[in-house]
């Protein structure tokens, strides 16, 4: 029985047609949940009912469909702190590995596990060797991402964290948001078009519906390496119409668009930027209780995933 | 040549070993390309067609054999989307992070342009060997949070390179931005910076996570505490620093040739 396209798969070999999805498909040599170098085996049928041509042409579209149209495999969630990891390890039943696949050397951490169907892996930078504290900020974020693509092949990756927000663009504290957009706002570089590497703005991956049934916030990210904010950073922010800030996403965006995998940011609100208290203070208060709300959303997130393929989020 | 990994991929680090044998493997991580063509034409290198790097990746590699020396340079390319070199610290943590895992070299040599504190003593056309690096755009108030945002490491220690070659030598402030506001000057003066650049400390960060030993040699373009805007200055200055700056680097290499890390 040869290749029969149903609605489904007709729908998606229109979209490979129509050059707009072009950017959605993963390059066609990339692994999908594969941690081999082996190259994916691609559909051969013979089809008595069709003319050899019209085969060969549906083999050809059957094989970009069934290999970009498979279910999610396997994720990876990109996690600064430990404080923020562990609740969903938990969750998910994750176990540490002790075999890291990364260099002796890098702290990063890899939690692991099977999950509604799902290979997921939560990778926490780890602590800072010398320090003692979580490696937060743009550098370890993009090194860990990385390295992770690298060692896992994953379908999608998941940046969640904490994040601050500004009130005067809605945001509350305990609020969970997707992020439409990334950016940074302390990558200031004042010559045409290296202003715009700089400020590297990407888009999250979009999916419209998972933000539909699990309604969440949507807004912009921006992303500095530090806690603070400066007048300046405080322009750049506005200017980025960033709702939420953070120390990581928009460094994995960055490596995750180099790469080719598709990544979308979940950021709860632990603190109020245009608010009366103190960053610092405020974030440290809120950090325990915002970090379950994270979970919860981030646990909905890949509940909603399991099961679909990408094109369906 | 590096010793093969072990079998868990680690590299076996005797460190009293490495620091007696002859370096063998150097790679220089040079963020600009108008930096890196000098060196690449002094040095004779070629372009490495073959994929060391993964696909998307816009990382180049410059190689060959050099005085004994297996030399590379490794520049970060040009951003696939807008052409710019790929300058700051998040492309040069994740080169230098490939550049060791791929060619496991003995030394890593951050090279290009900075500007420099007239206050501190630095003029245009300065080449420095950093003694100390750490970035003044990452301020986390918070107890070890906040030194670990300025990531201070020190560079190698190479003093009869330095005496030799006859370089100045300074701390190195790291940060994104080619400009400086208030905070990061506070930043700038607190790490005793005379030179500023936009990848050194990130470099020493991998470097120091994977335990590669890494110098620092940068040319200054630009008077950060004068009086012309600093893109305009730098833009203005950066071929003919370039230049000194090659030529500064091809010393150093001259120098280590046939050394060992201990000699330098």
């Amino acid at each position: 029985m040869g290749p029969v396209l149903t609605p489904h798969c007709e729908r998606r070999v229109r979209q490979i047609r129509s050059s707009n999805f072009h950017s959605f498909l993963p390059p066609p040599d990339y692994q999908r949940g594969k941690m081999t170098d082996t190259p994916p085996s691609t559909t051969t049928t013979t089809d008595p009912i069709h003319t050899e041509d019209e085969n060969n042409s549906n083999q050809e579209i059957v094989s970009a469909v069934s290999s970009s149209d498979n279910h999610i495999s396997t994720i990876v969630i990109i996690i600064a702190m430990q404080t923020e990891a562990l609740p969903l390890v938990d969750t998910f039943k994750l176990t540490e590995d002790r075999n890291s696949p990364f260099p002796k050397g890098t702290p990063w951490v890899r939690y692991y596990g099977s999950y509604k169907g799902l290979s997921v892996n939560i990778l926490w930078p780890g602590k800072d060797a010398a320090l003692g504290v979580d490696s937060v900020g743009t550098v370890s974020a993009s090194l860990v991402t990385y390295a992770a693509i690298q060692a896992l092949h994953p379908d999608l990756v998941i940046n969640a964290g904490t994040s601050g927000g500004f009130k005067a663009k809605g945001a509350c504290i305990g609020d969970v948001y997707v992020a439409s957009e990334v950016a940074f706002h302390d990558r200031r570089i004042p010559i045409p078009v290296f202003d715009l590497y700089g400020v590297g703005v990407r888009q999250g991956f979009s999916t419209p519906n998972l933000l539909k049934e699990l309604n969440l916030k949507v807004g912009k990210l921006s992303t500095g390496d530090s806690l603070d904010m400066t007048p300046l950073d405080e322009a750049s922010i506005v200017a980025n119409d960033a709702t939420v800030k953070d120390m990581e996403g928009a460094a994995v965006a960055y490596v995750a668009d180099l790469l080719k995998v598709p990544a979308i940011f979940v950021k709860a609100v632990t603190d109020i930027i245009d608010g009366d208290k103190p960053t610092s203070e405020e974030f440290l208060q809120n950090l325990t209780a915002v970090t379950v709300a994270l979970d919860k959303t981030v646990a909905r997130v890949v509940d909603y995933i399991s099961g679909k393929s990408i094109s369906e989020l | 040549m590096a010793p093969p990994p072990n079998e868990d991929n680690s590299i076996s680090h005797d460190s009293s070993d490495d620091q007696h044998r002859p370096i063998s493997t150097i790679v220089i991580i040079i963020a600009m390309q108008t930096e890196a063509l000098p060196l690449v034409n002094a040095f004779e290198l070629t372009q490495d067609t073959n994929p060391i790097f993964p696909k998307g990746t816009p990382w180049v590699r410059y190689y060959g054999s050099y005085r004994a020396l297996n030399v590379n340079i490794i520049w970060p390319g040009k951003d696939a989307v807008l052409g710019v070199d790929s300058v700051g610290t998040i492309s040069a943590s994740l080169v230098t992070y490939a550049a060791i895992q791929t060619l496991q070299p003995d030394l890593i040599i951050n090279t290009g342009t900075a500007g420099g504190f007239k206050a501190k003593g630095a003029c245009i056309g300065d080449v420095y060997v950093a003694s100390e690096v750490a970035f003044h755009d990452r301020r986390i108030p918070i107890p070890v949070f906040d030194l670990y945002g300025v990531g201070l490491r020190q560079g190698c220690s190479t003093p009869n390179l330095v005496k030799e070659l006859d370089f100045k030598v300074g701390k190195l402030s790291t940060g994104d931005s080619l400009d400086m506001t208030p905070q990061d000057e506070a930043s700038i003066l607190a790490n005793d910076a005379v030179i500023k650049d936009m990848e050194g400390a990130a470099v020493a960060y991998v470097s120091d996570l994977l335990k590669v030993p890494v110098m620092f040699v940068k040319a200054v373009t630009d008077i950060v505490d004068g009086d012309k805007p600093t893109s305009e200055e730098f833009l203005q200055n950066l071929s003919a620093v370039t230049i000194a700056l090659g030529k500064a680097v091809t010393h150093v290499v001259d120098y280590i040739s046939g050394k060992s890390l201990s000699d330098l």
